[in-house]
């Protein structure tokens, strides 16, 4: 059994005494379902981790002027069972109750999945669809940016070191019909696709993001008179071969899902 | 340096612990090598195969990937603590009934998830079963029975059989 490499824990129970803190060498804590992987694999190796889970602020889950808003320690079990994530945004409870596993789920917070900016992740295609921000605070600032401003590349968020991800906001009134198909044989998605019918101020859109198959997500917006052929927006993304498939068996299979995913936007707006 | 200790109080499987723990000891190391609570298990060390799975208050949370640091004011429930006494609790009694252990290896974890399922679900089909076991990982692959003893005790539970 390799054991973890040696570090001292804080147990903040503000925001403010957690930043204090958190530095380049001292790592917030949430889940710690990549974290402690990764210091396991000595990819990390932090002098101290400030476990953010004693924070009540953190673990809050609030409807704030049209915004859906969860606290920057709220795990996927927590966010799928609450009834407001469920009323106002139901397509990511949907989304979150298909990560990973139940143990997953249980400990891993949405925060902590952007932060690590994952890119075979099922949260950050879904927060880019619903035109997510995350707000980034420090002692002195705080900033909010959108998914795309956040996510960088693979691994790669951001996240100043001295910054905490407090809140991540989630427009509630936007969304008419959204559907996300996943294709999964391992631990991760080989791809998942969300589609969703939405008000914007340009008018109806319907929005495709895949995620999963390439380093970053990519969103595609079409006009109601568009048609959406998974076949033509497959041809577009970058298909990373890795065990999961080839390239060619990746697109593929993209285009797959992109119909899949049209189709039940088209059965919801049937109803 | 000198190693970052942290002071905790928990729970475990009704017993109270009142503990010193190097910040680093994961729940795993701290149930198998602390207490002698060697049911739970640890393999892939990933939160991917489900061996060392273990309830934190209703929750299921790999052992080998969270802190003992975190059981802090918390209950943990591992495999020692599903029976009362020497009475076995439905789903170990069907997993015995529907020869649902093989090797064994898994088989703690595997209890340990069917009974953070069943608390949610008195009952569940064998495709939510399926699914909520999707993170434990049987290498003799005896996937059938151990879904069949799911069901069974779900059952039992329900008809007070």
């Amino acid at each position: 059994m390799s054991v973890l490499p040696p570090f001292s824990l804080r147990r903040p129970e503000t925001i403010d005494e957690a930043l204090e803190t958190i530095s380049f060498d001292d790592l917030p804590l949430g889940g710690g379902t990549e974290l402690l992987l990764a210091m396991r694999m000595r990819m990390l190796l932090p002098d101290s981790l400030v476990a953010i889970t004693r924070i009540p602020e953190l673990q809050s889950i609030e409807i704030d002027g049209g915004d859906l808003v969860l606290g920057g320690a709220v795990t996927h079990h927590a966010a799928s069972s609450s009834s407001l994530v469920r009323d106002h945004v139901p397509i990511l409870a949907e989304v979150l109750e298909q990560v990973g596993n139940p143990r997953i789920r249980a400990s891993g917070t949405l925060a902590g999945n952007l932060v690590f900016a994952e890119p075979k992740s099922d949260v950050i295609p879904i927060l880019l669809a619903l035109d997510a921000r995350v707000v980034l605070v420090s002692t002195n600032a705080s900033r909010t940016l959108t998914i795309d401003e956040f996510i960088l590349g693979p691994y790669f968020c951001a996240r100043e070191e001295d910054e905490l991800l407090t809140q991540i906001r989630i427009p509630t009134e936007r969304v008419n019909h959204a559907a996300y198909v996943k294709y999964q044989t391992m631990e991760r998605p080989t791809v998942g696709v969300a589609a969703l019918d939405l008000q914007t101020a340009e008018g109806r859109r319907t929005r495709v993001v895949i995620g999963a198959v390439g380093p970053l997500p990519y969103r595609f917006d079409f006009l109601p008179s568009q048609d959406i052929v998974g076949k033509v927006i497959a041809a577009e993304v970058e298909a990373i071969p890795d065990a999961a498939g080839s390239e060619r068996y990746k697109r593929h299979v993209t285009g797959v899902c992109i119909d899949r995913a049209i189709a039940r936007l088209a059965e919801q707006r049937g109803r | 340096m000198s190693e970052a200790m942290i002071s905790i109080r928990t729970s475990v499987n009704g017993m109270a612990h009142s503990s010193v723990v190097p910040a680093r000891l994961t729940v795993a190391e701290y149930l198998r090598d602390e207490l002698g609570l060697t049911g739970t298990k640890t393999s892939c060390e990933l939160e991917v195969c489900g061996v060392c799975s273990v309830l934190v208050g209703d929750l299921p949370v790999s052992a080998c990937a969270a802190l003992a640091a975190e059981l802090d004011g918390r209950e943990v429930t591992t495999v020692e603590g599903l029976a009362d006494g020497n009475e076995l609790s439905p789903l170990q009694q069907a997993f015995i009934d529907t020869f649902a252990t093989q090797c064994g290896f898994c088989t703690p974890g595997f209890l340990i998830m069917a009974t953070s399922l069943l608390k949610t679900n008195a009952d569940p089909s064998a495709e939510e079963v399926a699914d909520y076991l999707d993170g434990n990982i049987c290498r003799c692959t005896g996937y059938r029975p151990i879904i069949e003893a799911v069901l069974l005790a779900a059952e039992r539970m329900r008809t007070g059989t």
